[in-house]
């Protein structure tokens, strides 16, 4: 490889890798949940900017369409949904526990870069199949990981249902047996003190 | 035509396949209304989960060829953690039925839900490739979510979901790590041959270790084990309790067999660590979920503690790599599927009756109810391993090949904490069977009369029923459960394998 398209892979995984870093702790340490978002959506563009530069097409696609289309988005909508501007009253000891998290969260980065750069990889990898990828990728689908494909497919119907069934607004609700109206709650009924318990001595 | 159908060996999988056909049929029957839910989902869910018992059956001890190119074997293992899964989905429907009604939600869903979560857990049980182990995981976990947040107009149900899946999530995510690095160390293949392969020939390095210490994150997780267990009594107290019943036990026993399969299996090379591993999360599980239950006063509470206890006994099975370790890991589960499930069965019917999961409002119940009393108290002194209950040869055979294989740490903690556990079950058996009639508690003294008219209660008695009949029968007659369980060991070739390599090396 000549040592200018080098440079430029350098260049852009970089510039690449910054996008990803940066916009994840904008998404984390921003208070604004809106802003949070828009980065998430930067940072899944960063990612299949990544996928692009391992020569993975297919794949940047599909990122961009299901991971800033579909889930993004549905995030967006979620916050636009829920505007309730509620100063949220910050937990007790926050700064200490602030701290901790990011002790244990300095560990585990020290300890993943550590066994990353110590572990003898086999670089360079298989070579990027490039516009097969996609009919590799098929291939794939109805072989050997017909399994969890087809699994797959379940997962995702049982999420839909059970996605219905929790969402749907269904006001009057009643005992299929006895006729009975039920509150679908849980049978086992927290216990509030009465008020004559309460004025007892 | 001939040789993909027979590579793909797709039979392997008819009992998923049932269970599937029973979920569609529930679907189907769910869109004519709630009426005809009520009327006909019961009978199909009882068809398919009848039909995928047969079928396991069928496979029970037959040569175990891979199927779908390796991304699933059905070994005498496999076939013996499917049946208790399949098993305890059915006793929780059973007990379900009522319960889900009286709440008011639908039938049809529930059902189909706790259908698929039960696929997922089969197929866990048998998988041996990383993406159908994740997806199998997935179809698992997001079920149980939505099964814990079913009763959506109760807060501690939503709060129950939302603390599963956050904490699900992450587990989930840690999983995939871990198994990205597995990808990576075996050179680009997902089936757990290779992997096993990889992992013997790189042997200890920095890489494998961080991958097992990920993957055996999840699977701790799964089987809530201490230290990762902050999620059990919060699920288990806001879930509905029959999907509390079949997450106590149905999940579970896929995390065993996934902990096997994946981590005994793979991680061979590494056995004096996570040897030492597990004997750490079974000691710190035995210890405080039994010390802790001491202290709770809510039932599910206590049975959540409880479980964690339970796990850390089963773990002890895990730990000693023998033959006798690992059948009476499977073993004990068989019981415990049993035990914990008559249990469930009897505070589901407490509950339905007044409305109430308070140990103290269970004072005085004998008087009021012989039935529950009597079953709650046998299942509870089986739990502990009281002689001659089906819980009493479960643990004193864990014990036995435990102190076989000189894991002596893990025998005394055992004993130890099965001594505590032993106490605060006897402490709900004596507020039910001591106390006088006017020390009985205000719910007991306005206890509605017993009657099982009502739609739905007929199948809780049946499931209550059966699971007394065993756990009071089954220990003195135990002798076809412990041959069970040595051919699930024996059919397996992996375990074979891993126990033909040698007794394992005793801790210093």
């Amino acid at each position: 490889m000549p040592p200018l398209a080098d440079l430029t892979e350098l260049i852009v995984f970089v510039l690449l890798a910054a996008g990803v870093v940066v916009g994840s702790l904008g998404v984390v340490l921003l208070p604004n949940v809106v802003y949070s978002a828009f980065l998430l959506g930067g940072v899944f563009l960063s990612v299949a900017g990544l996928y692009l530069l391992l020569n993975a097409s297919f794949i940047a696609a599909a990122q961009v369409l299901i991971y800033v289309g579909a889930v993004n988005v549905l995030i967006l909508f979620a916050i636009m949904l829920v505007n309730k501007r509620e100063p949220m009253a910050d937990a007790p000891g926050l700064g200490l526990r602030r701290l901790l998290s990011s002790g244990v969260c300095a560990g585990l980065l020290w300890l993943l870069l550590r066994v990353a750069y110590t572990t003898p990889w086999a670089t360079p990898g298989p070579t990027p199949l490039g516009e097969d990828a996609v009919v590799r990728l098929g291939e794939h689908f109805f072989t050997d990981y017909l399994l969890p494909f087809e699994l797959a497919s379940v997962l995702l119907l049982m999420a839909m249902i059970g996605a219905i069934v929790l969402a749907r607004r269904d006001v009057f609700a009643s005992d299929i047996g006895t006729g009975e109206a039920a509150d679908q709650g849980l049978i086992e009924k927290a216990r509030s003190p009465l008020l004559i318990e309460k004025t007892r001595p | 035509m001939d040789t993909l159908a027979q590579s793909l060996n797709a039979g392997a999988i008819a009992p998923e396949a049932a269970i599937l056909v029973a979920l569609i049929a529930c679907l189907l029957a769910d869109l004519a209304g709630e009426r005809t839910a009520a009327r006909f989902v019961p009978p199909f869910t009882y068809l398919g989960l009848g039909t995928s018992l047969v079928l396991l059956a069928l496979q029970w001890n037959q040569p175990a060829a891979p199927s779908f190119f390796g991304s699933f074997l059905a070994d005498n293992l496999a076939v013996a953690f499917r049946a208790v899964v399949a098993t305890s989905t059915l006793l929780s429907l059973l007990i379900s039925w009522r319960y889900v009604e009286r709440a008011g939600t639908p039938v049809g869903e529930y059902a189909s839900i706790l259908l698929a979560a039960t696929i997922g857990a089969m197929l866990l049980c048998g998988a041996t490739d990383l993406v159908s182990i994740f997806v199998a995981l997935e179809t698992l976990s997001v079920s149980s979510y939505l099964l814990s947040g079913y009763m959506k107009r109760d807060a501690r149900s939503s709060e129950a979901a939302l603390k599963y899946l956050l904490v699900g999530s992450a587990a989930a995510a840690v999983f995939l790590y871990g198994t990205s690095l597995l990808y990576g160390v075996s050179g680009g293949s997902t089936d757990l041959a290779s992997i096993t392969e990889a992992l013997t020939a790189t042997g200890v390095a920095p890489l494998s270790a961080l991958a097992l210490v990920f993957v055996l994150a999840t699977v701790a997780f799964k089987i809530s084990a201490v230290p990762f267990h902050q999620w059990t009594p919060d699920v288990y107290e806001g879930s509905p309790t029959p999907v509390v019943a079949f997450l106590s036990v149905g999940s579970k026993a896929a995390g065993f067999a996934l902990a096997l399969r994946l981590l005994v299996g793979c991680f061979s090379a590494f056995e004096a660590q996570w040897q030492l591993l597990f004997t750490v999360l079974a000691v710190l599980s035995m210890t405080l979920g039994n010390v802790v239950a001491l202290a709770q006063t809510s039932m599910k509470r206590m049975l959540a503690y409880s479980s964690i206890g339970q796990a850390g006994f089963v773990m002890i099975g895990l730990v000693c790599g023998t033959q006798e370790g690992f059948s009476a890991m499977v073993l004990y589960m068989a019981a415990y599927l049993f035990m914990n499930l008559g249990a469930f069965a009897c505070i589901t019917l407490f509950s339905l009756r007044t409305g109430s999961d308070r140990i103290s409002d269970y004072a005085g119940l004998y008087q009021k109810d012989p039935l529950i009393t009597l079953a709650l108290s046998l299942c509870l002194l089986s739990l502990g391993g009281i002689p001659p209950m089906l819980g009493f040869f479960g643990k004193i055979y864990l014990f036995f090949a435990g102190w076989a294989d000189g894991q002596y740490l893990l025998v005394v903690v055992g004993l130890l904490t099965s001594v505590i556990s032993i106490y605060y079950y006897i402490s709900v058996i004596k507020m039910m069977v001591v106390k006088e009639p006017q020390e009985a508690s205000d719910v007991v003294k306005s206890y509605p009369a017993i009657t099982w008219v009502q739609p739905g209660l007929q199948p809780l008695r049946a499931a209550l029923l059966v699971c007394l009949a065993v756990t009071a029968i089954g220990g003195v007659l135990s002798n076809p459960l412990f041959t069970w369980s040595n051919q699930a060991v024996e059919g397996t070739p992996l375990l074979q394998s891993l126990i033909s390599q040698g007794p394992s090396v005793p801790p210093a």
